[in-house]
């Protein structure tokens, strides 16, 4: 069976995959901005370089992050088609009662489309080259300053860490529960969907009832470690920020900076090709 | 189990051991005898009952247990017996109604000293799933000098120290999900072991363990007591993993109805037939032998059992 608690993570010894948790962090939430900021399609088609670059430095098969789409696939054709359909355009290409298609219409969901395709392969490279402990430990410490308005950052840190150790305890727990229940004679994969969605109670309420139990010996086992004892808490895992994230950063930076530029057609700078100019444009 | 009993619990306690060290003597024992000292636990007449709404039920009446530096002391007795109660007592977790639970001076009902006798008397559960927080083992093992605010450079010694006792020290950047049992427990004992507690409880840690599993938690026992020379309390109903310690206290229906050397207190054959329990199979021979009329002595262990029959003319 899968490690279920490495979630995505990609095992592999790459630059991406050595830089601090907080540094990736970062760089994905610059890199959503980056991807809204963009406007035609050039400037998408920079944000689309800055992923396959960032892919290609985490040496994850390329066929892997593309992959990831799959997920989401049904949302790409809902949002793809509805844009198409309503949007207010108006070089009207065929019309039927509410429903038209025009050409800004066509390009509008295409460029819908493409930045979803392109926010999920940005953010997936975080979760294929970090692991979830690595990404909590990240969070903690980028929360770090919101402990002064009294957010409990440490007791959060906490809790996911928990919660990622018990999601294959649990997981587990499930089918063995599903077991005996099936050797009592339960069927579950048979029946319409109200029936399915019944079948799993006798599943469910014993799983609640272990799931407090273990809270119960857990709340005493965070007891006898002395969880709280003092306000001054030491770290044994230390995060370096170091000329790798720095690298990191100013790559990404550069992209921001190309996808605001080709936004702006480079302020006018110079005279675009006829044939390129229409790309700027739409 | 019924009328007869409760009556029959009786207060004959065996007197307390005058460290004879006989069952020991295959062990290397590295520290002084155990009563020059004073003791790390003291607990004098202790009772706890558990109350929920009207209903008071009996947790522990009366006990009185010392636990000296580098001791090996199991508390026996059945599901019910009030072993378990009595292990929370000795760390705090519970709060005697009546009577005092010291550790090392430190009353265990002082709230503000509460952390103190915690990181002293450290506790493992039956379950060791329930008791890990972190995914990866260095990080779990991390999470108790953490929280007492130790150093970083020294939790990285407590890491390695205590895996290597434990024998854990290869899965130290390993996820614990993959383990057996018993490696999951010898986690468990060193993410309490990193603290530097100078008692540790396991309180039924090997119930829910396979032999093989059981055995290694016994090998760390005995290798704390040894090496580090702690004092080890083993919470069980296992009589035979009682056969290496150095005192015993058997429990029953919430009373210490024998105390004493193994050899003391599973002779007694009484107060064992009160408490439910099942002698080891040597003991059981020896005593079966003898009653058959054979000159045989009382045997803990096979090899003690070989010997006696052997030593019949």
């Amino acid at each position: 069976m899968k490690d279920i608690s490495l979630g995505q993570f990609y095992p592999a010894d790459s630059f991406t995959h050595k830089m601090d948790p907080r540094a990736k962090l970062v760089l994905v939430v610059a890199f959503i901005v980056m991807a809204f900021l963009a406007k035609n399609f050039l400037s998408y088609f920079a944000v689309m370089l800055c992923v396959i670059s960032a892919t290609l430095v985490s040496r994850i098969p390329i066929l892997k992050v593309l992959k990831s789409i799959k997920a989401i696939i049904f949302i790409l054709i809902f949002t793809g088609i509805l844009n198409l359909l309503f949007y207010n355009g108006e070089t009207v290409l065929w019309s039927w009662w509410q429903i038209k298609i025009t050409v800004e219409g066509i390009i509008f969901s295409l460029k819908m489309v493409l930045r979803l395709v392109l926010l999920v392969m940005g953010t997936t490279l975080l979760t294929y080259t970090t692991t979830p402990t690595a990404i909590t430990d990240g969070m903690e410490s980028l929360m770090h300053p919101l402990k002064y308005i009294k957010v409990p950052v440490h007791d959060i840190a906490v809790i996911m860490s928990i919660a990622l150790r018990f999601i294959p305890i649990i997981s587990e727990e499930v089918d063995k529960i599903m077991m005996a229940q099936k050797a009592r004679g339960a069927a579950f994969d048979n029946g319409g969907l109200l029936k399915r969605a019944k079948a799993l109670l006798p599943v469910l309420i014993p799983l609640f009832v272990s799931a407090f139990r273990r809270a119960d010996e857990l709340a005493l086992a965070l007891d006898a470690r002395c969880y709280n004892a003092t306000p001054n808490r030491t770290r044994y895992k230390q995060m370096k920020f170091s000329l790798r994230d720095v690298l990191g950063v100013l790559g990404t930076a550069a992209f921001i900076v190309l996808v605001v530029a080709l936004n702006n057609n480079f302020w006018g700078a110079y005279e675009p090709v006829a044939s390129v100019w229409w790309l700027f444009s739409v | 189990m019924n009328e007869e009993k409760s009556d029959a619990c009786g207060k004959e306690t065996a007197p307390l051991p005058e460290k004879e060290n006989d069952f020991t003597t295959e062990l290397p024992s590295g520290t002084g005898t155990p009563s020059d000292n004073a003791p790390v636990i003291k607990a004098e007449g202790v009772t706890y009952s558990y109350r929920s709404g009207e209903q008071v039920s009996r947790g522990v009446t009366g006990v009185s247990v010392e636990i000296y530096p580098g001791e090996f002391v199991v508390i026996l007795g059945r599901n019910g017996s009030g072993k378990s109660t009595l292990a929370k007592l000795l760390n705090g977790f519970l709060v005697p109604d009546e009577g005092v639970v010291t550790v090392n001076g430190t009353d265990t009902a002082d709230d503000d000293k509460i952390f103190k006798v915690r990181s002293e008397v450290g506790m493992v559960f039956q379950n060791p799933d329930n008791q890990m927080v972190a995914s990866v083992i260095e990080s779990d093992v991390a999470f108790g000098p953490e929280n007492l605010g130790v150093p970083r450079e020294e939790i990285e010694t407590r890491i390695t120290e205590a895996l290597e006792i434990v024998g854990m020290e290869s899965y130290r950047k390993g996820s614990p999900n993959r383990l057996s049992g018993g490696q999951k427990q010898r986690i468990a004992i060193a993410a309490i072991l990193a603290m530097r507690p100078e008692v540790i409880i396991l309180d039924e840690s090997t119930a829910m363990l396979d032999p093989k599993g059981r055995r290694e938690i016994m090998e760390t026992i005995l290798k704390l007591k040894n090496e580090k020379g702690m004092a080890v309390v083993l919470i069980t109903h296992y009589m035979d993993e009682a056969i290496g310690a150095d005192k015993i206290y058997l429990m029953c229906d919430g009373e210490a109805i024998a105390s004493g050397s193994p050899r003391e207190v599973f002779s007694n054959e009484e107060a064992v037939r009160l408490a439910g329990l099942e002698l080891p199979v040597a003991a059981r021979v020896s005593l079966n032998l003898k009653k058959a009329g054979l000159d045989v002595g009382f045997a803990l262990t096979d090899e003690e059992l070989a010997e006696e029959i052997c030593a019949l003319k």
